[in-house]
């Protein structure tokens, strides 16, 4: 019965596929919460109570292949419980609710635990209360199978004299291309009537057909999914045909769409480890590498080559760096996931967020198949959340307050997520009193940090002041928003993917905070710019223009230079200073200006050679890990060229100024 | 899981379907030659997708390993007598599931020589 010993590293081998797989059931579970919870109270919907008890059904089967008992335990007895729930036995009031969300959570910190190898939390005292809930339905429960596929003649007394048909669907890949089989033509023919059989008959000469008996009123409807592979007909029998304009008052109720059904569950999903990607992401790098070189090489030759040949040469290479370039952005595609990721476990935090502090809080997501790499998603579930927090513990207002100032009572938190070119953009919007500027400019000041008397604060000033470690307006941290460390953190993340971060505040009508990210990271185009015999690239994500610096137009200012820029000033660093190399004197210069707001920068060199695709090759080494480098390329002659991290340059300049002035651009 | 734990096997292909119905469904559309059921499944039960299977010619054959969390005899023999080609209980070894997959295919294999 039970797993030998000698099977575990056999099973461990599956750890992964199994962690993949409970977290799929476990996106899942939350769905279906969320729908019931929105029900409670009323008639709950059939297909959720389904789903969930199927996906507690699926994660107690896995979890025992891989021996996690507690895992097991719990899944097991929140079937049990949900099973009572199907057959009615067991009525999910609000506070049966409750325990069946803290056994969930509790499955996920087993889950987790197993994750980081850690010893699992103790379950007793939760599976015995899930266990005495879902043994309230026990006895109702049959072991034994019902062939319920032998017809019986009973009218179904939920048909409420509605009239019976036969419907026969039958199947076919095109419709499964269209998502219509046999699972989803059953479940909209129970929103529609009670559903008394289902027969699978096999048709001759190959296939097989669904025969279906309906109680239903809309004959229309059956009518209308016809080219669903759908036929019907009406059945003899128990029909007092209730008379056609007779709608059930509930029709609307139940054909309300499931909330979350865009987030649509992975079928057709071949999982890849993320490293096979970035294997294949770094191969295509060096041919891009690779391919430059033969250019290079190319035009050297032209002079020593016959002009037919070297043109046969010349076409070959141009349709390779087409080839190479289908293949990159190939590549980039297997690595793009549904921003979803992000979103899906926010529907929770939230709920439990605006429990704990007294508030009311609706959740809206838009834009959830928006897709962005892997690599990017991972990194943003925290400053994601992190600003969802702060919302709610700062942003929404306490109902009464919002009452008062007539407003729903219900706080509203938008998530948005859309692309715009090479970018993606996270919004997250709130409804809320807006960021408190007065007693942000106290909170600064109190902080040593320089603020204009009037108060008045542009939105990029604003950002740097509650990005500043250690900033909060909270004097005590609560459990959801931190100790002021976080929107620094989350600001350092953003810019540190060559993304940014901007804010803005409506007074007593909200806030929304705007992430721009780069679709992917691996090969990005970048600005090549030369200072002295140094070659530096300036990923084009983070440059906003490039100038010509006028020397005589600039000024000494605490340890920074500054430039007359649009109306404002903006600090500028030259780059020869910041590597220590020799300075040239020239009276014009280029810049490169970069980053937003008090992060505004100014790179000082000696000449643009140009834009260019560039493969980022990070540097981890230690031992040549230089402050304001954050990777290396090569160029198509060999040459070894260092990217800038734009936002560590910005960050170290911000460390020598402590005056808020904000750029006005 | 099912999946990962038949993984090594060369050459297949894998279908899955979440309800006995869906099974049903497949097996119209697709030439399987290998079942691998679970008894506790929403809108049809897995013995009643064995017994569907059994009553017709086309299916009469196909090998069906039924996968279970009931160990007791009674369940055992509802699943033989309904068809079943290879019953496991859960929780089961992966490679318990393997060996029987393996043997099943290969019995397939040697009887249409």
């Amino acid at each position: 019965m039970s797993t030998s010993g000698q099977d575990r590293p056999f099973a461990d081998g599956f750890m992964d596929d199994y962690f993949a797989e409970a977290d799929e059931h476990m996106v899942a579970v939350r769905r279906s919460l969320m729908t019931l919870e929105s029900a409670l109270g009323s008639t709950l919907p059939p297909a959720a109570l389904e789903d969930l008890f199927r996906s507690f059904h699926s994660l107690k089967g896995i979890s025992a292949m891989v021996e996690l008992r507690e895992a097991e335990l719990l899944a097991h007895h929140m079937e049990s419980c949900l099973r009572a729930a199907r057959q009615g036995s067991l009525t999910l009031t609000s506070t049966n609710f409750e325990v069946l969300v803290d056994g969930v959570r509790m499955l996920e910190h087993v889950i987790a635990a197993r994750r980081a190898s850690t010893p699992p939390p103790s379950i007793d005292a939760m599976a015995e209360t899930l266990e005495a809930l879902g043994r309230t339905g026990n006895e109702v429960r049959t072991e034994t199978p019902t062939a319920n596929n032998t017809r019986t003649n009973e009218p179904a007394s939920r048909s409420g004299g509605a009239r019976w048909w036969r419907v026969t669907f039958v199947p076919s890949p095109q419709l499964v291309e269209r998502g219509v089989k046999v699972d989803t033509v059953r479940a909209r023919l129970m929103q529609l009537g009670a559903v008394q059989n289902v027969v699978p008959k096999v048709v001759p000469g190959g296939g097989i057909s669904f025969e279906f008996d309906v109680a239903t009123n809309d004959e229309a409807q059956l009518a209308q999914w016809h080219d669903d592979g759908l036929s019907y007909e009406p059945l003899d029998g128990p029909a007092p045909a209730a008379p056609a304009g007779a709608e059930p008052a509930d029709a609307a109720v139940v054909e309300r769409p499931l909330t979350d059904l865009t987030l649509a569950g992975s079928s057709n999903v071949v999982r890849v480890d993320l490293a096979r990607l970035d294997d294949l992401m770094r191969l295509v790098g060096e041919m891009v590498v690779t391919r430059s070189r033969l250019e290079d090489t190319l035009q050297r030759i032209e002079a020593h080559v016959p002009f037919q040949e070297w043109r046969a040469l010349q076409d070959h290479n141009g349709r390779l760096e087409r080839n190479l370039r289908d293949l990159r952005e190939g590549v980039m595609r297997v690595r793009l996931v549904p921003v979803g990721e992000i979103f899906r476990r926010m529907p929770f935090v939230v709920r439990d967020l605006a429990r704990d502090n007294g508030k009311r809080v609706h959740l809206e997501l838009t834009g959830q198949s928006t897709e962005i790499d892997k690599f990017l998603v991972e990194r943003m579930m925290d400053p994601v959340l992190h600003i969802v927090r702060n919302a709610i513990s700062h942003g929404i207002e306490p109902p009464e307050r919002r009452i008062a100032a007539g407003k729903p009572a219900d706080g509203t938190i938008r998530l948005a997520a859309s692309t715009a070119g090479e970018a993606v953009i996270l919004e997250i919007t709130d409804d809320g009193g807006g960021i408190d500027i007065p007693s942000v400019a106290q909170r600064a000041r109190s902080f040593g940090l320089v603020v204009p008397d009037d108060g008045g604060l542009d939105s990029r000033a604003l950002l740097d002041i509650i990005c500043a470690s250690g900033f909060s307006t909270r004097d005590q941290a609560d459990r959801a928003s931190g100790r002021g460390v976080g929107m620094a953190v989350v600001r350092d993340t953003v810019e540190g993917l060559g993304g940014t971060l901007a804010v803005e505040s409506r007074p007593g009508r909200g806030t929304t905070f705007r992430m721009t990210l780069p679709l992917t990271l691996a090969i990005t185009d970048a600005i090549i710019a030369h200072v002295g015999d140094q070659i530096f690239a300036v990923p084009q994500t983070a440059v906003r223009e490039v100038v010509e610096v006028d020397a005589s137009l600039l000024s000494a200012f605490e340890r920074n230079e500054l430039m007359p820029y649009r109306g404002g000033t903006l600090p500028m660093v030259r780059l020869s200073h910041v590597f220590a190399m020799p300075a040239a004197h020239r009276a014009r210069h280029h810049a490169i200006v970069v980053g937003s707001g008090q992060a505004a920068l100014g790179l000082i060199v000696d000449r643009i050679a140009g834009q260019r695709e560039v493969v980022v090759k990070t540097i981890t080494d230690p031992l040549i890990r230089v402050d304001g480098v954050s990777a290396a390329t090569e160029l198509g002659d060999g040459r070894v060229v260092l990217i800038l991290d734009v936002a560590a340059l910005s960050r170290t300049r911000r460390q020598h100024s402590r005056v808020i002035t904000g750029v006005s651009a | 899981m099912v999946r990962a734990a038949l993984g090594s096997l060369r050459d297949a292909t894998f279908v899955e379907a979440g309800s006995g119905l869906r099974a049903i469904e497949v097996l119209g559309m697709e030439p399987v030659q290998m079942v691998v059921l679970d008894l506790n499944m929403p809108d049809m039960h897995g013995l009643d997708v064995i017994r569907f299977l059994r009553s017709h010619d086309r299916y009469r054959d196909l090998p069906v390993v039924v996968l279970t969390t009931r160990g007791d005899e009674s369940s055992r023999q509802a699943a033989i007598d309904a068809g079943a080609s290879q019953y496991l209980t859960k929780p089961f070894a992966p490679s318990a599931l393997l060996s029987s997959v393996r043997e099943l295919l290969d019995a397939r294999v040697s009887r249409r020589r």
